[in-house]
């Protein structure tokens, strides 16, 4: 080659170089990122925003970290009340059986819990914040609904909130940019007020019945506006609400058999907790709201455990030496029998109530093992193993000897032994709505109207029926404990009636014993909130 | 000049034959090879009479005396005197040096190391050679004053080890150095390149080196050189055997220990299959069961040499490694054509390729169930075939041996191709265009399918797995030289235009619920759930660097430097950074006052002064981004999203500035030299990947705030203490430490507690709860701040002396920074022989040691490391009573993870030529290599080094190895 090819080189080279110069060749067109922008645009953006609203509210009845399936998220509602105990000696089952220095702001149930809620916050206020969006295109109604979902689920977010922490921060704004290290614990009566304000605007703009199974209605916001005003003492107000439920038309106690179970031996009380029965589609006309879960379908996976941690760990009860239950579908799958009733609980049920029978609660195991191994000499497969739980003098913190309810007993289609569970679950029902008039009534003077609230449910339930004179405070507590053991965030309505001391006094063996009166009734606020509150110190609950 | 001299020798060579008398003939070898050295000057002492070697190394030479000195010396070894005395061909070995005058590889460019103004260290290539490592980083440790690797995890690939320059400069952004591969920039995955390929490594240390790279040489550069060919065409074969066995097997409990362990922390908890095997003295040991002897085997062959106008290296080799871990495998092969083509004397082309073929089909046991895993169960049924639970009355516990069941695939395929094109302009001298092109392609398919004979598979009736990833970078650079003598002004200057694009895809797909195992992952359009993670990431960069290398009779040296960079990554403010950097350098031992002083042959200062940055944020962190949350319409999916990540619209680079000073020396000789690095360097800018309050709904954000500052020192020592008669004592030693400290943070100077970052600390630090001892009878517990504890329970430290334990008891423990760290090269050699014993140190960390915690679970359902507990007989101060109430306020054990382990020793031997020409070899050499033979710690757990310390134990290993020259 001559030096003159040496030019022609490069002339031609220099030509591909400029050829090859972009303008946008710093830009992001990320092809698989959905952005707040991208997502808010049109009605099924928002209705896709609240699906994930809703997958996180279904989380309540997952594990804590979420995703395992340990330490069941909802559990500082539930234990450590007068009806509710750990049987387990670790983790959250110490932490409320024994309190004291095992609950400090630092341990890892409060802050997951705690996040957990201000996730469903941040998402709902996104919602909340996006529908102002003058550009979306869609009908005022269209959007109100989404409002209203929106709203009642942030408000619910701040009852638990406000009933575990009392003084949280408010926050109502979707988390932008702004870091903020400065917030302020806004008083519990300023964020009831937030929150009577997002129910009633619920109340307004959601339809009687739900389109959709496990999507909200009008009468979930009512229920929940009810309880509030029993808690601000407006007892007039907490009545008329409920009776808006009641009255709805579209509602009504479960009274008799139905469902998939409805020929097999049963109680018409448990019907709804059957898998197959819970919704309204399938006869379920109690449920004011339904969980949704549904196995080996995209959404379905709701990592619930609610069978592990309140089925029995029957498969290692012992009979000389051996274990002759077996994990099996009859017997509900694999529980872990973590949380049990105290013996106070198990003994409030009177004569024929079939809310305390065996449809409602197992008080015996049928040997069926089938490893013959496995059955102790002078035993066969078939007979009844019944539970000595009368001659314990209290609760076992490591026993399956105890016996546990059947509400959540829910094989999976897949493996008996697996962990998690895909039933549609209730959530929330009238039965309860029945209680809070019955609260409202009695507070109001109405001992004859509070105890006909209650003989509804008595009734359906084959218990005997009650007087007015039989009303006060603690048998409405008393009657709740029987008809929403495991169901009803305890700790809230015992705290709302300032009971929870009193009655964990009384009638818990484990924490009664060793809680502090003062300390105890709040959660602390989880250290690493405190700590990442940098630029204004953020005050511990008393105490810790 | 040396060319010149050599000339100059050439030329005389006739004149000499007139006047000779004897001639000498012989030979110069190579002392590490055993191979001939072409070109070596052999020179009369005393005299100008000289010679060169030719192509087979031999020489002859004309002296006028029957007795003589020759001296023969070459760049890049250590000149060698030999007395002739009159008979016999003479062999002269030569000793490769560290010398001063070798050519260094510099960012887009070699330079003298002698015209080197920046912090720049090099790998004895002997480090590569001679040990028999799978990967080339594991060469780097211990190696080279200032970098330090740690290994984060053992098995068979080897490479999770974290690479880090001079400190950790980031909170959040990665800390590992900017790896450069024949002058293209590595994407992923350092074990894809065969070490026996690399002919160097240099580590650009300083900011002036590394500014070069602008954007992303903050954390240092690291320049890998493969093979090139020269002289005469030859084949080679390197290769070696080996065995791997567990280096520390920490000492569990026994089924007989468990049982009694059990029987007092929770008695009467026992189950059936318990009791059954300890009546019948069963325990499994399943840490024995999890672990092999591994074995470990590299073969490769090269062809190289330079033809006419086409030097090349090709080579084919083949890696393979069963690891200690049962199933744990690699298997590599790859090949590398590495050719240059001279087509006209301004224009030549080449390419340096690699094509790699990687297989890591094999899941290993799963070791975290491993050390966990109770000894009283069973882990096979009667006929021998793994047990789904091998615990029945606690279904819970998997079997830690069924991932070795699972059926895996897994191959990575590799395409690293560095093609360039030079054109010297014929029209003005020194200047020169390169074209620089580089692609990296690589595709790793993954099936992985979990049978009903796995918990995993039972639990959801079968599991496939699918995984198929992509990754193309594409690199064009555009490099103007000119380099010119100007008297004595020699003038370099640098200057680049360059665009890179990285794209990776990443789709995974899950399918469970089949009907049938047997057709394992080819059967999803059976399964009963799809699920599917599906990734995808672009970023680009656009770049211009321009350099200066300017130097004053090679005394004084000027380096300039200035990169602009451009990331797609950043916000829309913020895509672009500048980098400059200034170095000066001052050859003092080139200085006349300085002649008379023989014995110093450098003394060299260099201070450079410069900044770079850290783009090490991935794509899209600067957007705000939804997770995927779907919900239900009755059966059917409710495609849902909820929001996970805030937006960082200023999200931008962290930009370091760093001072270095440092000295070269070399004195008597050279058998003394070394180097002294001082640097300080501060980061602004941090890319924080910042734990926020809660409240916000989102619990993390990365942003760009703080400073941070590292400050140390590095020292690297050459030195041949004893040298007499062929025995050879060399030590090659380094030393260095590094000091980081937070300086300020988000709110200017307040501590950040929820991210453990403090001001004033390193960026890493133990911040907890001190646990103080045990609890004794007779202390006063009643007045402590723990009234409700037990003569066993654990004692924290009540360090704000409240008398109460909350979270203002938690303060620093012992710190997660070493103090110092060491390498320790010896090397001994006699004809032939050689013995070399590489130690590596690590010291003053305190780390979290988890395996000292027994974490054994409610109703003691795992397993925990045989220790001594507290009793009332035995009341120690170490460990707390074995009681579940005796450590409730979760109190971490730390201990001291300083260790020293003696990393390699090789001992070699390489035959003589006149054995190995007998044999119609070129040159013969083999060699012993035992690697992490021995660890002295005080740490207590599986290894000081390892993350996790319930993991695939630390090997040792023993090769053999030989090197075959035809």
């Amino acid at each position: 080659m001559k030096p003159i090819h040496s030019y022609i080189f490069l002339l031609i080279l220099g030509l591909i170089i400029l050829a090859g110069c972009r303008d946008d060749f710093l830009d992001e067109l990320p092809p698989h990122i959905i952005s707040p922008e991208s997502l808010y645009q049109n009605a099924e953006g928002f209705q896709a925003g609240l699906n994930g609203l809703y997958a996180l509210v279904r989380q309540e009845r997952s594990g804590r970290r979420r995703g395992s399936s340990n330490d069941l998220m909802i559990s500082a509602a539930i234990i450590g009340t007068d009806n509710a105990y750990a049987n387990w000696r670790a983790g959250i089952g110490l932490l409320f059986n024994e309190m004291g220095t095992r609950s400090t702001p630092r341990h890892g149930f409060y802050r997951d819990m705690w996040n957990w809620l201000y996730e469903v916050v941040n998402a709902a206020n996104t919602i909340i914040n996006r529908a102002e969006n003058p550009n979306i295109d869609w009908p005022e109604e269209e959007k109100n609904r989404v409002l209203g979902e929106a709203r009642c689920l942030r408000a619910w977010a701040y009852r638990h909130l406000t009933y575990l922490w009392g003084d949280v921060p408010l926050n109502l704004e979707e988390s932008g940019f702004v870091i903020k290290t400065d917030w302020v614990r806004t008083p519990v009566a300023d964020i009831r007020a937030q929150m009577e304000q997002d129910w009633l605007f619920a109340e307004e703009h959601l339809p009687d019945v739900p389109a959709i199974e496990g999507r909200l209605s009008k009468v979930v916001a009512q229920h929940y506006l009810a309880e509030l005003y029993l808690a601000l003492g407006e007892d007039q107000m907490a009545k008329e609400k409920a009776l808006a439920v009641i009255d709805n038309g579209n509602y009504s106690l479960i009274t008799e058999r139905y469902g998939v179970k409805a020929s097999e031996p049963g109680a018409p009380f448990m019907d709804m907790f059957t898998d197959g029965n819970s919704n309204r589609a399938q006869g379920n006309t109690e449920a004011l709201w339904t969980f949704q879960l549904e196995s080996e379908v995209l959404g379905g996976e709701g990592h619930n455990i609610m069978r592990r941690w309140y089925v029995q760990r029957y498969w290692s009860l012992e009979v000389s030496g051996k274990n002759p239950i077996e994990i099996s579908e009859e017997n509900g799958g694999r529980g872990l029998g973590r949380f049990g009733p105290t013996r106070f609980a198990i003994e409030l049920y009177g004569p024929g109530d079939d809310r305390g029978e065996q449809f409602a609660w197992r008080y015996y195991w049928i040997i069926n093992h089938s490893d013959l191994n496995q059955i102790p000499l002078g035993w066969w497969i078939g007979d009844t193993l019944w539970i000595d739980w009368k001659n314990q003098i209290n609760e076992p913190d490591r026993e399956p000897e105890w016996p546990c309810i059947r509400k959540w007993e829910s094989p999976n289609p897949l493996d008996v032994t697996a962990s998690r569970q895909y039933d549609d679950q209730v959530y929330l029902r009238l039965g309860e709505t029945y209680l809070i008039l019955a609260e409202a009534q009695f507070k109001l003077g109405e001992s004859e109207a509070a105890a006909q609230s209650i003989n509804f449910l008595r009734d359906r339930a084959n218990a005997s029926p009650i007087t007015a004179a039989d009303v006060d405070i603690d048998f409405i507590l008393d009657e709740r404990s029987r008809e929403l053991w495991s169901e009803e965030h305890r700790r809230y309505t015992l705290i709302r009636l300032n009971k929870w001391v009193e009655r964990t006094q009384l009638h818990n063996s484990r924490s009664g014993q060793v809680l502090d009166p003062v300390r105890d009734r709040l959660l602390p606020i989880p250290q690493d909130v405190i700590d990442a509150n940098t630029s204004l110190d953020m005050p511990q609950n008393p105490g810790y | 000049m040396k060319q010149f001299f050599t000339l100059f020798l050439l030329l005389s060579l006739p004149v000499a034959l007139l006047f000779s008398q004897t001639q000498i003939s012989g030979e110069v070898l190579s002392r590490e090879e055993n191979t001939p050295l072409v070109g070596v000057s052999i020179l009369e002492k005393g005299t100008q009479n000289g010679t060169l070697t030719d192509e087979n190394g031999g020489f002859s030479l004309n002296i006028s005396t029957t007795e003589a000195t020759l001296v023969a010396y070459m760049n890049g070894y250590q000149s060698q005197e030999v007395q002739w005395t009159g008979e016999g061909t003479l062999r002269i070995y030569l000793v490769s040096v560290l010398d001063l005058e070798e050519v260094v590889i510099v960012g887009y460019g070699s330079q003298k190391k002698s015209d080197i103004t920046g912090a720049v260290a090099s790998i004895p290539e002997e480090r590569l050679e001679r040990v028999p490592n799978t990967n080339f980083v594991q060469a780097l440790q211990g190696a080279i004053p200032g970098i330090s690797i740690t290994q984060n995890s053992a098995g068979a690939e080897g490479n999770n080890n974290s690479i880090v320059v001079r400190g950790r400069n980031s909170i959040a952004a990665s800390n590992g150095p900017l790896i450069i591969l024949d002058g293209v920039p590595y994407g992923n995955n350092i074990a894809e390149i065969n070490p026996t390929d690399i002919a160097s490594i240099e580590v650009l240390k300083d900011a002036s080196s590394a500014a070069i790279y602008g954007s992303r040489g903050s954390n240092g550069v690291i320049l890998i050189t493969t093979k090139r060919g020269s002289g005469k065409p030859r084949l080679t074969y390197s290769g070696y055997v080996g065995n791997q066995s567990i280096a520390n097997k920490p000492r569990l409990m026994t089924g007989e220990e468990f049982y009694e362990f059990k029987e007092v922390r929770e008695p009467g908890t026992i189950t059936l299959t318990e009791q059954n095997n300890f009546e019948a003295g069963n325990s499994t040991d399943w840490i024995d069961l999890a672990t092999r002897d591994g074995f470990q085997q590299q073969h490769t062959l090269s062809v190289s040499g330079k033809v006419q106008g086409t030097s090349f290296y090709i080579s084919g080799s083949y890696l393979g490694v069963e690891g200690i871990a049962v199933n744990d495998k690699l298997d590599r092969y790859s090949t590398r054509f590495n050719v240059e083509q001279k087509i006209a004397n301004w224009l030549s082309v080449g390419t340096n390729t690699q094509l790699s073929l990687t297989d890591r089909s094999g899941v290993p046991a799963d070791f975290d169930d491993a050390f966990f895993m109770n000894p009283l169960t069973n882990a096979f049924d009667t006929l021998g075939n793994i047990l789904v639970t091998p615990w029945p009355e606690d279904p819970f516990f998997a079997n830690p041996l069924q991932r070795t069941l699972a059926l895996n695939d897994d191959q990575s395929y590799k395409v690293f191709s560095n093609n360039f094109l030079q054109v010297d302009f014929p029209f003005l001298k020194g200047l020169a265009y390169r074209l620089n092109t580089g692609v990296e392609f690589q595709s790793r398919k993954q099936g992985t399918y979990y049978g009903r004979n796995t918990q995993i598979g039972q639990q959801v009736q079968g599991r496939a797995d699918v995984r198929n990833r992509t990754y193309l970078n594409l690199i064009a650079e555009h490099l103007l030289y000119f380099n010119r003598d100007f008297g004595k002004h020699t003038v370099g200057l640098t200057a680049l235009w360059s665009f890179q694009s990285d794209k990776y895809e990443d789709h995974s797909f899950r399918g469970t619920g089949f009907p049938l195992d047997n057709l394992t992952y080819f059967q999803f359009e059976s399964a009963g759930l799809i699920t599917s993670d599906q990734a995808a990431t672009e970023s680009n960069i656009e770049s211009q660097m321009g350099r200066l290398n300017y130097s004053y009779d090679s005394r004084y040296l000027l380096t300039l430097t200035g990169r602009k960079d451009g990331y797609s990554g950043f916000g829309e403010n913020r895509k672009y950074g500048l980098f400059p950097s200034v170095a000066v350098g001052w050859n003092i031992a080139e200085e006349a006052f300085l002649d008379k002083l023989d014995w110093l042959s450098t003394l060299k200062l260099r201070l450079s002064y410069g900044q770079n940055g850290n783009q090490a944020v991935g794509p899209y962190q600067s957007l705000a981004r939804l997770t995927t949350a779907n919900y239900l319409n009755g059966t059917a999916t409710a495609p849902g999203y909820r929001p996970s990540s805030l937006a960082s619209p200023d999200l931008g680079w962290e930009r370091t500035t760093t001072t270095n000073i440092g000295i070269d020396f070399a004195i008597f000789n050279g058998r003394l030299q070394g180097s002294i690095d001082r640097y300080q360097s501060q980061t602004d800018d941090l890319l924080l990947e910042r734990r926020i309050s809660s409240v916000h709904g989102v619990q993390e954000v990365t942003q760009n705030i703080g400073e941070t500052e590292n400050k140390g020192l590095e020292i690297g020592i050459q030195a041949i203490p004893l040298q007499i008669s062929g025995f050879q004592w060399s030590i090659e030693g380094n030393y260095s430490f590094n000091r980081n400290q937070i300086i300020s943070l988000v709110n200017d100077t307040t501590d950040d507690l929820v991210n453990r970052w403090f001001i004033g600390q390193p960026i890493n630090v133990n911040y907890d709860l001190v646990f103080d001892g045990v609890w004794q009878e007779g202390d006063d517990i009643a007045n402590s701040a723990q009234p409700d504890a037990l003569p066993g329970y654990a004692k924290i430290q009540d360090v704000n002396g409240d008398t109460l334990i909350n979270a203002e008891d938690r303060t620093f423990i012992g710190s997660r920074q070493p103090d110092f760290i060491w390498g320790l090269n010896n090397t001994f050699s006699f004809q032939g022989f050689s013995l070399t014993v590489f130690l590596h140190g690590v010291h003053g960390v305190t780390r979290e040691n988890p395996l000292a915690e027994d974490n054994v679970w409610i109703e003691v359902r795992r397993n925990s490391l045989y220790r001594e507990y507290w009793t009332a007989e035995t009341p120690i101060n170490t460990y707390w009573s074995n009681n579940i109430r005796a450590n409730t306020q979760n109190a971490n054990i730390y201990e001291d993870a300083s260790f020293i382990r003696l990393k390699d020793v090789t001992f070699s031997y390489q035959f003589p030529t006149n054995i190995v020409s007998k044999i119609n070899l070129a040159g013969l050499s083999v060699y012993i290599n035992g690697r992490n033979l021995k660890t002295f710690t005080n740490w207590t757990g599986l290894d000081p080094e390892l993350s996790s310390q319930r993991a695939i134990p630390l090997q040792k290993v023993v090769t053999v190895g030989a090197k075959v020259n035809f």
